[in-house]
């Protein structure tokens, strides 16, 4: 049960569909027994050290419907299993979205970015590691939560928006979505149905074993970001223990449209503070309207931690969090 | 199918439990349905014997003051809270029970503390004790109950077992999440948690059985005029004289 590698791996019935309707078809059919497949690198953690598994995988990445970037009349969308190296590199993303390019250009390692797909990184799942270690905690269906009691170690995990389970949500690329107001294309035999960024992440208040909308049979087949928040003034940081190959401890994304030096209208979204990417409407509400200065950081910043409730051992992120939205308002 | 208790592995790796299978839903939601539609369809051919009802005109006698129906509508809603918000994510709905779940939690621990002591106090406890001679009533139709019948009380005693493990495991499962009055210290021991959740299920499951069945018996046409009693405070003279005997139950004229 607990954390055991093994170098062999289990007899997992694989398949490869190329299109579309193929793999929609093979998602409906296999339901929760197929396991959706990107670059593949939080699957085979799970699998490796035998704390999840599956019956059947159905990759993705060669359905080239959702790969690549492609420029719409509102924006531009990028295919789902798009790497994380391509989002980080495409000129246009660079010169619309460089938020995103620049999200995604931090996440783990240059080797990992190679194969790492946009939806994998979207819809990963939590990296609390007595869940990862396979203990039968709330988020895997048990009835506690090991990281938030007594001896528990929370250092990376939530100060806000906890229910029982206090993971927070690992992923580079997901704040920055929220920031840009992007638009989620889930699809499935059914259908298409388009989520919004911010609803597309779940909270364990909502559901506490996903982290994502995605119901049984349905694929995250694309990404849209609308032109309304194109070259906007940006910030991102992420803040970790290494700068290379590790999740955030927090990070910022930040889109403001600024104008004579005031602050006109602004999307800011943190991670690894909350289950979900967190939202600051507080911050941009008071944003809103006022002339950019070293006092208006000052006083926003303390907005951003209004409600936090950190755990034994993450009190850090608490000045940490301001600090970033001071430096996203300096810009 | 098959299981009843949820087992896990706890953190030094023993098999402890950690609650009750939630396929029993099904085989409750199935059972209570079956039995139900059984009783009404015994009843139905029964009707065809029975011609005499009881006039609802006339004279009329009090049944439930005012304060016991409010406790009786406000613990009805709490209970209904607490099933929906309890069972939605069971079966796939997605929305913040949790916080809901506590707090028709706590509403229904109140009203059954004060109904306690209002009963003990200030009302006719003895009306709902059940005794020998209570047990013989299903047996014997010359014999009229008091205020309650035997089905009345047992389903109250039953009810009583069956909210007051509800509370008493889920106020200890209260204690394990963070709320406005504290923060969770998470320290129970996982084997007493299991068996807290156990209870909390198996409980949770009577009660559904229960308050399924007593809505069954609030719509029958025969015992619509208690449920009328349960709006509007009072039944006739005439309902009470068919189903009460006056030496055990002596309720005062209503208005």
């Amino acid at each position: 049960m607990v954390a055991t590698s093994h170098d062999v791996m289990l007899d997992i019935e694989l398949y490869q569909p190329t299109d579309e309707a193929n793999a929609l078809a093979l998602a409906a059919s296999l339901g929760k027994d197929g396991w959706l497949l990107g670059g593949g690198q939080d699957t085979y953690g799970w699998v490796k050290d035998r704390n999840k598994s599956a019956t059947a995988m159905i990759e993705l990445t060669q359905v080239d419907a959702w790969k690549g970037i492609k420029e719409t009349s509102d924006g531009i969308e990028i295919g789902a299993v798009t790497t994380l190296t391509e989002i980080s590199k495409n000129p246009l993303v660079k010169e619309k979205f460089a938020l995103l390019a620049k999200a995604a250009g931090v996440v783990a390692s240059p080797q990992i970015r190679n194969v790492g797909t946009l939806a994998g990184n979207l819809a990963q799942d939590a990296r609390c590691w007595y869940y990862r270690r396979g203990l039968d905690c709330y988020r895997a269906g048990g009835n506690i939560c090991y990281a938030d009691s007594p001896e528990g170690l929370n250092r990376e995990h939530a100060i806000f928006g906890a229910s029982r389970c206090v993971a927070v949500s690992p992923s580079d690329t997901a704040p920055a979505l929220v920031a840009l107001d992007a638009t989620m294309v889930i699809s499935s035999a059914k259908g298409q149905r388009l989520v919004s960024a911010q609803d597309f992440f779940v909270g364990p208040d909502v559901n506490i074993t996903s982290m994502t909308a995605l119901e049984e049979g349905e694929i995250l087949t694309a990404v849209r970001l609308p032109n309304e928040w194109a070259n906007a003034e940006y910030y991102f940081e992420k803040v970790a223990d290494r700068n290379v190959w590790d999740f955030a401890l927090v990070s910022i994304s930040a889109a403001m449209k600024v104008s004579n030096g005031v602050i006109e209208d602004s999307r800011i979204a943190c991670g690894a503070v909350e289950c979900v990417p967190r939202r600051l409407d507080d911050v941009e509400n008071a944003l809103r309207g006022q002339q950019r200065s070293e006092q208006l950081a000052e006083r926003v910043a303390s907005i951003a931690s209004q409600g936090a409730e950190p755990l034994n051992y993450n009190h850090f992120k608490i000045p940490l969090i301001e600090n970033l939205v001071k430096r996203a308002v300096r810009g | 199918m098959g299981e009843i208790v949820r087992y896990k592995r706890d953190v030094w790796g023993e098999e402890v439990i950690l609650g009750v299978s939630w396929d029993l839903l099904w085989v409750v939601a199935v059972a209570v349905l079956v039995l139900l539609a059984a009783h009404a369809i015994v009843m139905a051919v029964l009707a065809n014997k029975k011609m005499d009802k009881p006039s609802g005109e006339g004279k009329r006698v009090v049944r439930h003051e005012a304060i016991d129906r409010w406790f009786h509508w406000l613990m009805a809603l709490s209970i209904f809270a607490l099933i929906l918000t309890g069972i939605a994510p069971i079966v796939g709905l997605r929305f913040a029970w949790l916080n809901w779940h506590w707090m028709a939690g706590l509403l229904l621990s109140f009203i059954t503390l004060v109904h306690i002591v209002r009963s003990l106090f200030w009302q006719d406890f003895k009306s709902m004790i059940l005794g020998p001679r209570d047990f013989a009533e299903p047996f014997d139709s010359t014999r009229l109950p008091g205020k309650y019948s035997f089905e009345q009380k047992g389903m109250h005693w039953a009810v009583t077992v069956v909210v007051m493990t509800v509370i008493a495991t889920g106020l200890l499962m209260f204690l394990q999440i963070d709320s406005p009055f504290w923060e969770r210290t998470n320290s129970m021991p996982e084997s007493q948690l299991g068996l807290v959740f156990l209870l909390h299920g198996l409980s949770t499951l009577a009660l559904v059985a229960l308050a399924s069945t007593h809505i069954y018996f609030a719509i029958r046409p025969e015992k619509l005029f208690y449920t009328r009693s349960m709006f509007k405070g009072w039944i006739s003279e005439d309902e009470m004289k068919a189903n009460h005997d006056p030496n055990l139950w002596s309720p005062k004229q209503a208005d």
